[in-house]
């Protein structure tokens, strides 16, 4: 076991001067580095890059992250994964349910000890997109219009306080942002028609919560005539 | 739609649950490793990398489009876009040529010094281990048994150890 190095990695973090990006290596090397994809000399060369610049640093910090979660992720995904194994055969299937039985039956005391022994949740995620109990946005306006009299309209976030709108080019540049709308729509600017008349821009919404959640819709298109 | 993993998921777009774990991940990812300034855009910025990941033409590349591609493409997206949001800031603040790019005198780390005076494979392995890595992670990315890299960790810092107090590495 390797003695606890707090101090260190703070040191280590204030001590890195902000290079430029110019001469950073890309973030798939990095995680073709950690995955084991790369000889040693390559791993070495992107690691000591990552001593020398705060921000390759904190990518190599945020890939660990990151690489931890896929991990986490895959290994919950070979346990269903194993369900199409039992076959139609009596025999293969009774072998198999006394192997996986005493597992089954570890995991739901598991999973049950989890349960009872959990910390109280955390507070809620800061925003939702889709999926548990988050309503769903949909665009209620055309998704073809007339560029003069374009207007943006979503269906309702029950709750929501006010409503904030992003508008992108389809390559994602901001066209515009509006915060803190109060209804469900927005009549597209003078700018952004001038910019994308007989194109198309994508927008989505932010529903404002009044706790501070923010619920967010889909990026939805809107072509322009 | 589950996504799966291996080269037979090469048409599946990837489900709504791994995208919404994926944005969490990256969120809290941001948060905690970036910059205050940075980090207060977390969403947005995450939001903006994974609709750039969404938007890409299906086929795009030739890896399968699996679980773990998709974590993958989630992180260099990322990080592509904290490096944009940084290039418009320097934009932005029209910093002289030069400023914030190198360290003063004053900012000449001993640490880093006494980092790259150790052996090359201790150094490898105490960067990853001060970039967060864990003693297993350390090993796959190195090619190493788990052995091998947390006696190559603990004598790395050791010797870092020995050197910022003023001995020999």
């Amino acid at each position: 076991m390797t003695e606890p190095s707090d101090d260190l990695e703070q040191r280590f973090r204030a001590a890195l001067p902000d290079a430029d990006d110019g001469d950073c290596p890309p973030a798939d090397a990095y995680w073709a580095a950690a995955a084991g994809e790369l000889p040693f000399e390559q791993v070495r060369a992107l690691v000591d890059h990552g001593a020398t610049c705060a921000r390759c640093a904190e990518a190599w910090r945020i890939l660990a992250d990151v690489r931890r979660a896929a991990a986490s992720a895959d290994a919950a995904e070979t346990v269903p994964a194993a369900r199409p194994v039992l076959g139609p055969a009596r025999s293969r299937v009774r072998l198999r349910t006394r192997t996986l039985l005493p597992l089954a039956i570890s995991a739901m005391s598991a999973v049950g000890l989890w349960v009872v022994l959990r910390p109280p949740s955390a507070r809620p995620p800061p925003v939702e997109r889709g999926g548990g109990n988050a309503p769903t946005m949909r665009a209620e306006s055309p998704e073809v219009q007339p560029a003069r009299d374009a207007l943006l309209r979503w269906s309702e976030v029950p709750g929501a306080t006010s409503y904030n709108v992003t508008v992108l080019t389809p390559d994602l540049v901001v066209l515009h942002q509006a915060v803190g709308i109060s209804g469900r729509q927005l009549p597209l600017p003078e700018g952004v028609r001038q910019k994308a008349a007989g194109g198309e821009v994508l927008w989505n919404v932010d529903a404002v919560m009044p706790d501070g959640r923010t619920v967010a819709s889909p990026t939805f298109e809107l072509r322009l005539r | 739609m589950t996504p799966t993993r291996g080269g037979d998921a090469g048409s599946q777009d990837p489900d709504p649950g791994s995208i919404e774990r994926i944005r969490q991940v990256l969120i809290r990812a941001v948060e905690r490793h970036c910059p205050p300034a940075l980090a207060a855009h977390r969403e947005d910025l995450v939001q903006m990398a994974l609709v750039r990941l969404l938007d890409r033409p299906r086929g795009e590349g030739s890896s399968p489009r699996g679980a773990s591609y998709l974590w993958r493409v989630a992180y260099t997206v990322v990080i592509d876009e904290i490096r944009r949001v940084r290039r418009q800031q320097r934009q932005a603040e029209q910093l002289p040529e030069g400023e914030q790019r190198t360290p003063g005198p004053e900012a000449r780390s001993e640490l880093l010094e006494c980092l790259g005076a150790l052996q090359d494979r201790r150094r490898t392995a105490v960067t990853l281990h001060l970039e967060g890595f864990r003693t297993a992670e350390v090993a796959a990315a190195l090619g190493w048994t788990e052995k091998q890299a947390e006696n190559l960790v603990y004598r790395g810092l050791a010797d870092l150890r020995a050197c910022l107090e003023g001995g020999d590495t």
